[in-house]
């Protein structure tokens, strides 16, 4: 349990260290995996119980801190996507890849659009054609980059317990 | 219904949090405008990866240097060869010193002709989400660094702070979605709202079809809002497109700081005279 816990905080910690501070100066922001992400929705698919919910609170307080939205929007939204995704997985069976890569691709594609609806409605249009192109490879980047983490963190773990 | 709150609690609970950072989105409260111990000690947790990237960035090449220099010691045929190449590298990293020189020395005249108390900073980050465009710069509440004070250098404005820590903070772009200010064309004096549009370009609102803008009109900060200080460059204008239905024109503007580029700031200590909600423009 405390293995899980810690290998999440890792995961986002290195992953959003890694973006925000190392790379984020010369590689594009599309190519940039959202690693807090991921590490939430796996915590809600993959890690049941008060450690997963425990587990997903650092890498929102990552999100939280690395992004300019209002304060608190992103941490308040990344524990919502954690009950979402412990819902998912509850309801469905998540072990087969493109499972895993529509869970994800689907929640990115539902945050973005969520939150480009809440800036347009606010007034401001930052949002173009080419925007559109680059935010379509962050969500696919990012989607294929969760299935062979989510596939093998998960199958390290089932290995363990058995 | 007992049963069914609890089949469906999780997603009611999601829903209930969706809700409420919906509700903090649209109208965040004043209240929650200052950094609170939580996030302040989140941030903290990340300094000691961004005070390493700088250190690494900077003094990278001078190990480097040094260690060539020391491996060329031991062989007197490779010396020559070895001292050139250190020298080479010496004159680069010479170089990269004099290119940062220059931009801190105008940095300090500017500051000095601004007429306002400013401190320098240097960019450390910057924030990957699609969304928004800003980045983190190494001061915060300890130098005197407050939400809304304005961020320019010496070649235009750069945008606005958001939101501070200690050591730390996050610098809202002229370039993003939620930033506006008042703004004048330098040729005309047609006043007009600056908003962020994303990519490295502005848009000016609310200019009548019968002002006078053209392409190559350079932009400026007007400071009549009180949030950036009046006669900053803001940029040049690089279309205006006069829309057959509507009241006003369409007009773009390049910024004239290349802001994914910009490496060291100033940050303008002055209060804005307007009180600036963190979280919004």
């Amino acid at each position: 349990m405390v293995r899980q816990f810690l290998v999440v905080l890792a995961v986002s910690y290195a992953g959003a260290a890694a973006s925000v501070w190392w790379l984020s100066g010369f590689v594009p922001w599309f190519l940039l995996p959202d690693f807090p992400f991921l590490a939430i929705v796996f915590t809600g698919l993959f890690i049941g119980g008060p450690v997963g919910f425990l587990a997903a609170i650092p890498p929102a307080l990552f999100r939280e801190i690395t992004v300019s939205a209002p304060p608190w929007t992103f941490f308040l939204s990344s524990m919502a996507l954690y009950f979402f995704s412990r819902e998912i997985a509850l309801r469905l069976f998540v072990r087969a890849e493109y499972y895993i890569l529509a869970i994800v691709v689907s929640l990115l594609l539902t945050e973005s659009l969520s939150i480009v609806g809440l800036m347009l409605l606010s007034g401001s249009r930052p949002f173009s054609f080419l925007w559109g192109m680059e935010e379509a490879v962050r969500i696919a980047w990012t989607g294929l980059l969760a299935v062979p983490l989510y596939m093998d963190l998960s199958g390290r773990w089932r290995r363990v317990k058995e | 219904m007992g049963s069914f709150f609890r089949k469906w609690w999780r997603l009611l609970t999601a829903i209930f949090l969706l809700s409420v950072a919906i509700q903090l989105f649209v109208r965040p409260p004043s209240a929650l405008s200052r950094a609170d111990a939580f996030r302040a000690s989140g941030s903290v947790l990340f300094r000691p990866v961004y005070a390493t990237v700088d250190f690494v960035r900077h003094g990278i090449s001078s190990i480097w240097s040094h260690y060539i220099a020391l491996v060329g010691m031991s062989r007197e045929n490779d010396r020559l060869r070895q001292e050139v190449a250190a020298l080479r590298e010496k004159l680069q990293e010479n170089r990269d010193f004099l290119l940062e020189n220059r931009r801190l020395k105008e940095l300090l005249r500017f500051s000095e002709t601004a007429g306002k108390k400013t401190i320098g900073a240097r960019v450390v980050g910057h924030d990957i989400s699609p969304w928004f465009q800003s980045f983190f710069v190494d001061v915060g509440v300890e130098a005197g660094v407050e939400p809304g004070m304005a961020v320019v250098t010496p070649v235009g404005g750069i945008g606005r702070i958001h939101k501070t820590y200690r050591g730390l903070s996050e610098v809202l772009l002229v370039t993003d979605g939620r930033f506006t200010a008042d703004a004048i064309v330098e040729r005309s004096r047609v006043r007009a709202i600056a908003e962020g549009m994303g990519g490295n370009l502005c848009r000016l609102k609310y200019v009548s079809l019968t002002q006078d803008v053209v392409a190559g009109d350079r932009i400026l900060f007007s400071g009549f809002d009180g949030s950036m200080p009046k006669g900053i460059l803001l940029g040049t204008v690089v279309g205006v497109d006069r829309p057959p239905e509507g009241l006003f024109l369409k007009v773009q503007v390049q910024c004239a700081v290349n802001l994914r580029a910009a490496e060291e700031v100033l940050v303008v200590l002055h209060r804005p005279s307007i009180p600036f909600r963190a979280g919004r423009w």
